[in-house]
């Protein structure tokens, strides 16, 4: 038995969310996109000076102190992972290819545990994949994008996720892009998060 | 909302320009190995381009998408004198930069400059698509100079593209304070009356803003490193921003107030604007836009310095400039008019700009060092 619990209809879920896309329903969101980013990235809980510091301090060889930072940027508390899930998990990130997620699929129950976190690594070994966050999802809901909410690491779900952020990316307007200091991953998941919460 | 195209067909002419290109590229040594599976697409953003023309004496009529729906001859050839000027930059400024390839302090500016080089190069065939397809033979002699003036040879069209980038802090001051002027045309030329020119500058914002960012986030790493006292980057900024400020060109240019006019080039915040333009006085606008930006950013830039060191400032909009009113004329990093003989100005430029000993220095002392913070390359 798959002791991850799992969501119903998932595939038609990225169908519906990558294929049945309304792009004019984006506009009021691409209009904001700049001060949403501001608004999430650059509130004093978000930390920005933290992450910044992590995009340069998060390097191969990857080491456990490593994802100790990112745990404490994300305020997520230590890990309470057997010493082998760790290097399950730092493998993985030296295997893992953007954007592909299905490595997840292939994780112990621990690894995958918490989609947050393993999602936080990720971002900070690669920058290209975007920190799964509730609020992110909300957002992407507002644009007729739905994900499923999860705590787990289901790797079709942060698929999905990580696709729609993707797309997003392709069919945004150049004025969402002419400043940002951040990964392009940060720049729509923070303004989508913002953008979420409202 | 973009659905950007990617032209699949190219007209003869314009594979004529390609095999020309290819021949460029050999001569000025770069190896198009290095491209990887990078492509030179030729990419539109019809949607963000719009369909009726936004501003001057043709407001509210439909833009125009070919050649001789252009009313006027000298409208068309101011079309194509931007559109030259606009290529010409992007091959030059390969031209300056590919020999630092080869001293990258890490993989990941390495990367970064190789794919700003890959995407300069993009962009410049953009603009000979639009020459080639576009404007007949005197395009296609247009697109052919583009890839015959030189700037190591001094032949490039706009100053700045001549000078020689002799190393990495020049290259990030150049894609701080340069391609932000480029940020500035691009966006400029975004919302053209001609529709081919307003709908390539989507995709090539979107490319340019990662050059912004590797500059500005190259200076920040220098000056957080420490090693590179900032005096001495001071030197190498004022040097680079009255560059920059120069590009915009003449006070009181009729050129830009006949652009206007035409509806090919607007203000830099035309769709954002709610002001009437100062038809007069269109290239102080966007500079001074463009001036107030790089105070803001170098602000950020300097907040990174250790503790001890002296804040980074840009210098006055008057000082060593070659274009506009100010030119030719001695002022003070601080805008204040020099008071003092020829030689005591001269002396005060060894002072605030970079001399053959600071490159000496900067170069055989402080490059020598670890004096850039490290970044990975993550590779995806």
């Amino acid at each position: 038995m798959d002791p991850i619990p799992r969501v119903e209809g998932r595939l038609k879920m990225q169908h519906l969310a990558l294929l049945a896309f309304d792009k004019e329903r984006c506009k009021p969101f691409f209009d904001r996109l700049t001060e949403l980013f501001y608004e999430h990235h650059h509130s004093s809980k978000q930390n920005p000076e933290g992450y910044e510091e992590l995009l340069y301090r998060i390097h191969r060889p990857y080491t456990n102190d490593m994802l100790d930072m990112v745990d404490d940027w994300m305020g997520i508390g230590k890990r309470e992972w057997r010493e082998e899930t760790t290097r399950e998990v730092k493998l993985a990130m030296y295997a893992i290819r953007y954007p592909d997620t299905l490595l997840i699929d292939s994780f112990t129950e621990g690894a995958r545990s918490d989609i947050r976190r393993l999602s936080a690594y990720l971002h900070f070994t690669h920058h290209t994949y975007a920190i799964w966050d509730e609020d992110t999802r909300k957002g992407l809901a507002k644009l007729g994008i739905d994900i499923p909410a999860t705590e787990v690491a289901d790797p079709f779900i942060y698929g999905a996720y990580v696709s729609a952020i993707e797309l997003l990316k392709d069919v945004a307007p150049f004025t969402c892009f002419l400043e940002h200091d951040v990964p392009r991953q940060r720049l729509f998941q923070a303004a989508l998060a913002a953008y979420g919460r409202e | 909302m973009t659905d950007t195209e990617i032209v699949q067909d190219y007209s003869p002419n314009f594979e004529a320009w390609i095999s020309d290109f290819q021949e460029w590229q050999t001569r000025i040594g770069f190896d198009p190995s290095w491209l990887g599976d990078y492509r030179f697409d030729i990419k539109f953003d019809w949607d963000t381009a719009g369909n009726s023309i936004e501003f001057g004496d043709f407001e509210g009529m439909p833009k125009w998408q070919r050649r001789m729906q252009i009313p006027q001859q000298n409208i068309r050839d101011a079309i194509i004198s931007m559109v030259s000027v606009q290529g010409d930059t992007e091959f030059a400024s390969v031209e300056q930069q590919n020999h630092l390839l080869a001293t990258a302090p890490t993989e990941y500016d390495k990367k970064s400059a190789l794919r700003i080089m890959c995407e300069e190069q993009r962009h410049g065939w953009q603009m000979a698509y639009l020459l080639c397809t576009y404007f007949g033979e005197h395009g296609v002699r247009e697109a052919a100079k583009l890839l015959e003036r030189n700037a190591q040879e001094g032949t490039r069209i706009l100053g700045s593209f001549n000078a020689p980038i002799d190393h990495w802090l020049d290259f990030f001051c150049f894609t701080h304070f340069i391609d932000r002027d480029g940020k500035y045309q691009l966006k400029m030329l975004s919302t053209s009356s001609f529709q081919p020119l307003a709908a390539s500058m989507g995709p090539m914002l979107k490319e340019e803003s990662f050059h912004l960012g590797t500059g500005a986030n190259g200076l920040r790493r220098i000056v957080k490193q420490g090693v590179i006292p900032c005096a001495l980057l001071q030197k190498y900024i004022n040097k680079w921003v009255s560059t920059g400020l120069d590009l915009f060109g003449t006070d009181d240019s009729s050129s830009a107030q006949w652009a206007y006019v035409y509806g090919i080039k607007g203000r830099y915040d035309e769709r954002e604007s709610d002001d009437d333009a100062d038809r007069a006085h269109l290239n102080e606008a966007s500079r001074e836009l463009y001036f107030q930006e790089l105070r803001d950013e170098m602000r950020r830039i300097s907040k990174a310095r250790k503790d001890g060191e002296p804040e980074l400032t840009i210098p006055s909009d008057k000082f060593n400039r070659g274009i506009g009113k100010y030119a030719g004329k001695k002022y003070t990093l601080e805008g204040e008019e020099f008071e003092g003989s020829d030689a005591d100005w001269d002396a005060y430029l060894v002072d605030v700009l970079p001399t053959d000993e600071d490159e000496d220095r900067l170069m055989n002392d402080y490059m020598q060092q670890e004096w850039i913070q490290y970044r990975e390359w993550k590779g995806d």
